[in-house]
Formats: structure tokens, C-alpha cells, sequence
């Protein structure tokens, strides 16, 4: 999971990290008390996980308090739904440098990266000037070493206070990507300011979803498109919402994938992304709540489970139906395990079970576009 | 033949007393594979479906004489216990727990490469050489997928791996060995890590390789058959064409990221190194019998 700036701001500064005064509000009428702490010219940041915030003018400088109460008005007024404003310190930046601990799959290592190329354009950086990113790979089993810290650091070519405070600064970030189970621990822009000092002025941390048994961090709505994708997050079904109208159940990411792709080839839509497969093959009734609170004009089911029996997914289905009576029609594909006993309850409440995926993508296509049952 | 596992493979069962362990341990035996010991710490002395359970993995390798380990425990406590199977000599290891920690997953990786291990998973139903044995989760007594035969199958999906498969032996084709690499973004193998065995047995023909959207491993394929290091035909399914970039399609490992790991770059990687692609499940079996006749 993303967590917000002031979240990873916050684990930067229990990491030793330099990083601006700041103070977090949730109303202008706090604002007074924040310039106390961080002083004018301030920077007003609104808390929000998507990116592009400066661009959708969400990050102000104020040079006033007027001026700053004015501008954290009209942020928390925005369509974005601002719940959380960061007032900070504003910093006289020099330069902006960069610097992330991410992991490599194929080498199994860390990989911490280091750029003075850092700012909004680390993207563009990144696609067609790579040389400029210094990449350096870490053992996670010896950590970072001193031998690391200046592969890293020399190619920069920095002046030596400089180098000397990104060193220690990565070493530090290393640290907290390690112990926060962070996938990704970023700090853009690095910034070294006119007095000389090097300090984080953004930081972007995302944790590991299947570390949060360990770590101290809870899922929030704002990490999902909609309120019906949170909610099935909360059953632990994944699911997104898209604007089509096959609505899909299915199971197994990789076959729920497959459908998608098939419903595409095949000219329709999808409403949405649902799989409830492993975990969750006795969650049907959920499923279809689900689904139906997407745009779904037919509902599509398919299934290959082997620990998920047919069997059961389909005694599910056909409760779920009894539960929610949906006016849509349903075309079903479930097989695996037991899939003959599957089949005949089906067919006991009055649906006529497929036994081919692509058949039964083809028939829901039809449907959706008003074609006959 | 077959590769990873045959019928003389003597197997381990770690977290052998649980619900889920006990399942499949009768299930495994059932299938014929050698299920020499279980552990779960504090049960020693018990018996599973006629197998010994010890407290710990390394009497039990040394008592039993095991050559592998299933790993039957909850993805927090993977870790631990592959570096207790890792520790007490076991050099293939199969973890089928989904959910393990990404920093516990680099941890193992490494730790693995540092021994000579090779660790299947997790978030995967393992290995089955069908006919003979398997390692993990696999319903075997479903003939239309799991049919002995000549063709290697490498996966990271679990349902996506039955509708394909399905399609092969409708074909009149059969598995050798089917290696569930797993579903996570920091798998123990990769498939060019498993490609090399496939290569190597003489009783695999080609190999089908099975694929989503997602991180790099459908292109190291494709750059060890451009390198000629394996040199098999090999056909493709590759899931997710049609997924819209940066959001999470199910696997953990499933997400396009700075428009790398796209199911059609992987579709043209596999495609200019010499693999048959196939667009749908179905036609899967055209490609096999083209290739193999």
C-alpha cells in the first residue's frame, strides 16, 4: 500500500532523514497554529495518494498568512476530496537530486538508485538519459555496504559535504526500506538548499500488502477507485470497476485475465474485474452483490477450481441467486473438481451450464449487446 | 521421464498435522509419490496417513533419508521454515502459502542461490509429474488435465493452468512434468531457471509455457531460446492483453509498471525468439501438433 507523503515523511524522520518543519491540518482553522511551527513563506501540500498534485494545483506556496489561508480554502474545496493538508517549511533549493531503494526480482537484491537529475522529470530522466541514474545493486542478506555507499555516490560527482550527507542518508533510507517492508522507498526531489543542507522534500513509500501482519499501517478508501472497490477489499475479493457490461465472476487471476482478454476479442465490454477464486471460492453471494453494483447487463461466470470445487462454487451461485434475484441473465462456465454435480444444480435452477470458456464469453457478449438468451 | 520430481523422490511434509498438510499428504501418496516423513514442531511421534511426524526438519531428513520438501504453512512462517528445510541439506523445496512477505520472498530467493536450492513458489499449487508424483496441490484424478505425456508445462497461475492444459490433452498431447512457478512478484524460480531442466529431459518434447502480464519472466524466456539455450519448441499462452496499465490484476506479480511487463510485449519477445503464441486457449493444441509433427 501507498502511504500518503506525511506518513513517509514521518519514517524518514524516525530514520535520522532530514526533512522540512511540518505540520498536518484538517481545516484552514488549524492553519495558524501550523505557521507557528514552520514560519512564512510556507508550502501548503494536499494529502492525496494519486500523483500530479502540483499540476492540479494542489501544492501552494503562501507567502502570507492570508495568502495561505486563502489557498488551503480553495485546496480543501477541490473536487479531489482533500481531507489532509501538509503545511511546511519552505525550503531554498538549490538543486534537486534523487535517491530510492527498490528490490529486483531477478537478482533478488535491493537496488538503490541515486540521480542529480532528481525533480518532476525523473520519469523522462529515467526513459532517455538512464546513464544518469546511478543503480547499485545490495545483498539483502549483508545489507548496504560501505563499498555500495560509494559505487553509488562517487559517479555523482558531488562536493564533499554534499556527498558525504546523500551517503548517510541512503544508508538510513536502505534501513527503513528494510525494516518497513517498503516495495519501494523514494525520496524526490533530495533537496540541497542554498545554506548547504540536504534534506527530503517529498517522499513516496510503498509497503508490501502482505507485510501489514507486521507493520503498523491500515488500508484506507482513498487507495481504491471507488466505495465499491473498497468495500470488496474489506471481503478480500479483488476487484475493480471498469464501464462496460459483462459484469465477470471469476476465478483465479490468471483465468479471470484470460476472460477479460476474450471479452475484448470478442467485441464487448467488461464492468468490472472480479475474482473469487482460492480464499474465497465459498464467497459467491458477495461476488454477486459485487457485481451487481457494477453497470453489468449480464453476469458471466467461469470457473476451472481444483481445491475450489465446482461443486460448491456452484451451490453458492445458486444460493446467491435465490438471495439477491438478479434480473440480468447469467451464463456460466464452471468446471474443475466435481464439475458433473456442479452442472446438475445449475441446471435445477434453471440455467443451462457451458463447459467452454470461450463459449460462454461469446453467448455473454451477445447478451450485453440485446442479442436473444 | 520427467524433471524436479518422479516416483523416487523421497518427500518431506513441513506443517504435515494441518488441515491443509494432512489433505494433500493423502492425496500425494494417493497419486504414488514417496512421502517419507512429516514435521511440525511439537508433534513428533504422531503418524499422518501412515507417515512419521518429527519436531524438526533436519531429523527427519536424517532419519527418513528425504531428497525434498513441500512446505504446508502459512505464508509468515515460509520463511523460517524453507531456511530450516535449506539448513538441513534439502535442496528442492516446494512453498505453496500465498501472501508471503515480498523482503521474506528476497530473503529465501537469495538464501537459495547461495545454496544450490531450488525453491518452487509460493502462491502456487507445485509440481506434478503426472502418473508418477507430485508436490503440492494438483487433483490429479482430473484426467483431462493432468495426463501423462510429453510436453513440459510451466505456469504462474493456478485455474488459468486447468483451461489450457485442458486444451493441450484434448489435443491428444500429455504432461511430463507441469511446474507451478507461482504467482508472486518475487517467485523462489523463475521459468528460464526451470527451462534448462526441460531442455535436459529426454522425455519432454516441447514445453508450454504459461503466462500473464507482469514483471520479466516471459522475456528471459524468450532471450535464453534467442541465446539457444534452449532450443525445444515451445509454445505460449500469455494472459492480459486486454488489462488497462498500473492497476493489480489478481497476482501480486500481475501489474504493467513504466509500461514494461505488457502482456503483448511479452506476445512479441516469445514470438521474435521462435515461440508459437497463441491468442486463445483453444488454439493451443493446433500449435502443439504444428510444431511436433
Amino acid at each position: 500500500m501507498k502511504l500518503y507523503e506525511y506518513q513517509g515523511k514521518e519514517l524518514l524522520a524516525q530514520a535520522g532523514i532530514p526533512t522540512p518543519a511540518a505540520k498536518l491540518i484538517s481545516s484552514p482553522d488549524e492553519l495558524d497554529v501550523a505557521i507557528a511551527v514552520v514560519g512564512l513563506p510556507c508550502v501548503l501540500k494536499a494529502q492525496l495518494l494519486s500523483g500530479g498534485r502540483g499540476k492540479a494545483g494542489l501544492i501552494q506556496v503562501a507567502d502570507t498568512k492570508d495568502d495561505a489561508r486563502r489557498k488551503a480554502k480553495r485546496i480543501f474545496a477541490a473536487p479531489q476530496k482533500v481531507k489532509k493538508l501538509l503545511v511546511e517549511q519552505k525550503l531554498e533549493i538549490a538543486r534537486e537530486l534523487y535517491l530510492c531503494v527498490t528490490l529486483d526480482p531477478v537478482s533478488s537484491t535491493a537496488i538503490v538508485m541515486a540521480s542529480t537529475r532528481g525533480g518532476v522529470d525523473i520519469e523522462e530522466v529515467a526513459a532517455k538519459s538512464p546513464e544518469k541514474i546511478v543503480r547499485e545493486p545490495v545483498s539483502v542478506a549483508h545489507g548496504l555496504m560501505p563499498f555500495n555507499l560509494r559505487n553509488l555516490i562517487a559517479p555523482l560527482g558531488l562536493e564533499k559535504e554534499t556527498a558525504k550527507a546523500v551517503s548517510r542518508i541512503a544508508e538510513q533510507l536502505y534501513g527503513l526500506w528494510r525494516k518497513q517492508d517498503a516495495v519501494l522507498a523514494e525520496i524526490n526531489p533530495l533537496a540541497v538548499t542554498k545554506s548547504g543542507q540536504v534534506i527530503a522534500a517529498d517522499a513516496k513509500v510503498v509497503i508490501d500488502d502482505h507485510a501489514l501482519f507486521r507493520q503498523p499501517f491500515e488500508h484506507v478508501a482513498e487507495e481504491y477507485g471507488n466505495a465499491v472497490e473498497f468495500e470488496a477489499a474489506q471481503e478480500g475479493i479483488p476487484y475493480l470497476q471498469f464501464d462496460g457490461d459483462i459484469g465477470l465472476m471469476c476465478a483465479g487471476a490468471g483465468l479471470t485475465n484470460t476472460v477479460f482478454d476474450l471479452i475484448h476479442d470478442y467485441g464487448g465490454r467488461p464492468a468490472n474485474f472480479l475474482e473469487f477464486g482460492g480464499p474465497n471460492y465459498r464467497k459467491a453471494l458477495q461476488a454477486m452483490q459485487l457485481t451487481l453494483k457494477s453497470n453489468a447487463k449480464v453476469i458471466l461466470i467461469v470457473t476451472f477450481g481444483t481445491i475450489a470445487r465446482a461443486d460448491v462454487m456452484a451451490e453458492g451461485i445458486a444460493e446467491a441467486i435465490k438471495a439477491l434475484k438478479p434480473t440480468i441473465p447469467i451464463v456460466t462456465a464452471i468446471r474443475g473438481t466435481n464439475e458433473e454435480a456442479a452442472a446438475e444444480i445449475l441446471r435445477g435452477i434453471g440455467l443451462e451450464p457451458l463447459m467452454d470458456t470461450e463459449e460462454a464469453v461469446k453467448k455473454a457478449v451477445a447478451l450485453a449487446k440485446g442479442g436473444a438468451q | 521421464m520427467s524433471i524436479f520430481i518422479d516416483r523416487t523422490t523421497r518427500v518431506l511434509v513441513q506443517g504435515i498435522t494441518g488441515s491443509e498438510g494432512s489433505f494433500w499428504t493423502k492425496h500425494m501418496l494417493g497419486l504414488g509419490t514417496v512421502v517419507v516423513a512429516g514435521v511440525t514442531p511439537g508433534k513428533e511421534g504422531q503418524v499422518v496417513e501412515g507417515v512419521p511426524v518429527y519436531d524438526s526438519v533436519r531429523k527427519a531428513a536424517q532419519t527418513s533419508g528425504a531428497d525434498a520438501s513441500v512446505l504446508f504453512v502459512p505464508p509468515r512462517f515460509a520463511k523460517d521454515a524453507v531456511f530450516e528445510a535449506m539448513d538441513a541439506g534439502l535442496r528442492k523445496i516446494v512453498v505453496v502459502a500465498e501472501g508471503i512477505p515480498v523482503h521474506d520472498a528476497l530473503d529465501i530467493r537469495f538464501a537459495a542461490r547461495s545454496c544450490g536450492a531450488m525453491v518452487i513458489g509460493g502462491n502456487t499449487s507445485g509440481v506434478i509429474t503426472p502418473g508418477q508424483a507430485m508436490m503440492g496441490i494438483f487433483p490429479y484424478w482430473i484426467d483431462r488435465v493432468y495426463k501423462p505425456g510429453r510436453v513440459g508445462v510451466m505456469t504462474r497461475s493456478g485455474s488459468l493452468t486447468n483451461e489450457v492444459t485442458a486444451m493441450l490433452i484434448r489435443g491428444g498431447f500429455g504432461v511430463s512434468t507441469l511446474v507451478g512457478v507461482g504467482g508472486d512478484q518475487v517467485p523462489g524460480s523463475r521459468f528460464a531457471e526451470v527451462l534448462p531442466l526441460f531442455e535436459k529431459d529426454p522425455e519432454t518434447d516441447a514445453v508450454l509455457l504459461i503466462g500473464e502480464l507482469g514483471g520479466s519472466m516471459e522475456e528471459e524466456v524468450a532471450e535464453a531460446m534467442a541465446e539457444r539455450r534452449f532450443a525445444k519448441p515451445l509454445g505460449a499462452f500469455i494472459a492480459g492483453r486486454a488489462a488497462p496499465p498500473g492497476k493489480t490484476m489478481g497476482h501480486a506479480g500481475a501489474i504493467i509498471s513504466a509500461g514494461k511487463g505488457s502482456a503483448q510485449g511479452k506476445i512479441d519477445a516469445l514470438s521474435r525468439a521462435g515461440a508459437r503464441v497463441a491468442e486463445r486457449p483453444s488454439q493451443v493444441a493446433g500449435i502443439f501438433r504444428e510444431m511436433l509433427k
